[in-house]
């Protein structure tokens, strides 16, 4: 229930954030994906299902927001959750660096996903137009991530969460 | 009995099988979810709804504060300045951004009264609240939803031109794909030559106007204006310019470049028609 509370208030600044700030400064592919670093930071850390139904929720509310097709984010942001969880799995111990691994791949997919659905896979001319953007967006989210990782520690240590063995 | 129910492989496997199950949900809400109506859209709208607070109070922070912001970036490189006198400034600035603002603020709302009386449809104003953080989907959030009238498909107009049409429609606030976005189309023609085609969006946020037959007399400037064919904007109302056209290839379609005639970035009020035009001529 505190997971579920704490990554609930966590999504929703984040999405609030992700849609006004564009507003005041005009990042373009500068603006990082937070709820993507989430639900990493979800996969690494609190290893249950719940944290699955979070992770997809959180993609669901960010369907809500952005793009024009319901369930992508959705489903990227559960893959993103099912990577990071899956590494943290196998390597035992996650660090912060595999962390911004996870949340740098999963933003090009993200990226990826999004042109896909919205060209076709057939039209993979455009795509050069808009692998700069993917590619920085996914660079300013990985770089942002260990902060949001040391925040989410923070909070999650704050309110009695057990977490899985993370290395700083 | 626990013993044997965490050694099952269900129990051991929970989170892939859980994660597994929701991937298949995903993709079942992306084929079924943008239907009309769906039940996969309704939490959806909740959750514009729910988020509505926090952007209305950030739009007005941004709002207030957008002249400041780059006011101060300006101020920040010049080293003689003491901090009291920035702080003057600033102040002063903040407080005639805001002036300029509720200015800037009237202007637009009285050009919208005005256009909604040119139209004569009846029509609602709302505020851009959000805006979509990806790079590929172009979509805005309004501060009005369907408490005050609006309905999905409804089309959305500026001062300056045409802007899109609702996509989701929650109880008090409503997102609008932009006709810059890649699924974006609408029926249209050359205000001169009229030349038909559909104007849709491309990827990298320009817009073009397909299917134009090669034979058409269409120029860079000509105005490209909506056919009223759609059922949703009446005719006549301005897309944007042509900005580019070519001819690659053999094909059967000229390729037109279309300038927006809206800046989509500086968006701020909008106004929601709710009257759904009358027929065009030559309309079935």
């Amino acid at each position: 229930m505190r997971l579920i509370a704490l990554f609930s208030i966590a999504t929703i600044i984040a999405l609030a954030l992700e849609t006004t700030i564009p507003r005041w400064l005009p990042l373009g592919p500068l603006m990082p994906d937070l709820v993507l670093v989430l639900a990493v930071d979800l996969g690494l850390r609190h290893q249950q299902a719940t944290s699955a139904l979070l992770a997809f929720g959180m993609g669901y509310a960010a369907d809500s927001f952005s793009g024009a097709h319901l369930g992508l984010d959705a489903f990227v942001l559960t893959l993103a959750f099912l990577i990071a969880y899956g590494l943290s799995r196998y390597l035992i111990s996650a660090s912060a660096a595999i962390g911004v691994l996870v949340v740098l791949i999963g933003e090009l997919l993200t990226g990826l996903a999004q042109y896909a659905a919205s060209a076709g896979w057939d039209s993979a001319g455009g795509f050069g137009a808009m692998a700069p953007a993917i590619a920085w967006r996914a660079l300013t989210s990985a770089a942002i991530a260990p902060w949001i990782f040391a925040l989410m520690t923070s909070a999650a240590r704050m309110s009695g969460l057990r977490l899985h063995g993370m290395r700083e | 009995m626990a013993r044997t129910l965490r050694d099952s492989f269900l129990w051991r496997n929970r989170v892939l099988l859980t994660s597994g199950a929701l991937l298949l949900l995903a993709i079942n809400i992306f084929f079924t979810g943008n239907r009309p109506g769906a039940r996969a859209e309704k939490p959806s709208l909740a959750l514009l709804w729910a988020l509505r607070p926090f952007q209305n109070t950030a739009a007005d922070l941004a709002d207030d504060s957008k002249g400041f912001f780059r006011d101060y970036l300006d101020l920040v490189n010049v080293r003689q300045e003491n901090a009291q006198l920035k702080q003057q400034v600033a102040e002063l600035q903040a407080e005639h951004t805001r002036f300029i603002e509720l200015q800037v603020e009237n202007h637009h709302l009285a050009n919208l009264l005005e256009l909604r009386e040119a139209l004569g449809m009846s029509a609602i104003a709302a505020r851009v609240i959000g805006v979509d953080p990806s790079e590929t989907s172009h979509t805005v959030i309004l501060s009005q939803g369907r408490n005050d009238g609006l309905k999905r498909d409804q089309a959305v107009i500026s001062t300056d031109g045409v802007v899109g049409k609702l996509i989701a429609v929650g109880p008090d606030s409503s997102r609008v794909l932009l006709i810059d976005d890649h699924n974006s189309g609408l029926d249209a023609f050359d205000q001169r030559s009229r030349a038909r085609g559909i104007v849709a969006g491309e990827l990298d946020a320009g817009m073009s106007m397909k299917y134009v037959d090669r034979t058409e007399d269409v120029r860079p400037g000509d105005a490209i204006v909506t056919s009223g064919m759609d059922g949703n904007f009446p005719g006549g109302l301005l897309i944007g310019t042509i900005a580019q056209v070519s001819q690659e290839g053999p094909g059967l379609f000229l390729n037109v470049t279309v300038k927006p005639a809206v800046d989509f970035r500086e968006l701020e009020q909008v106004l929601i028609l709710t009257q759904r035009p009358a027929p065009a001529a030559g309309q079935d």
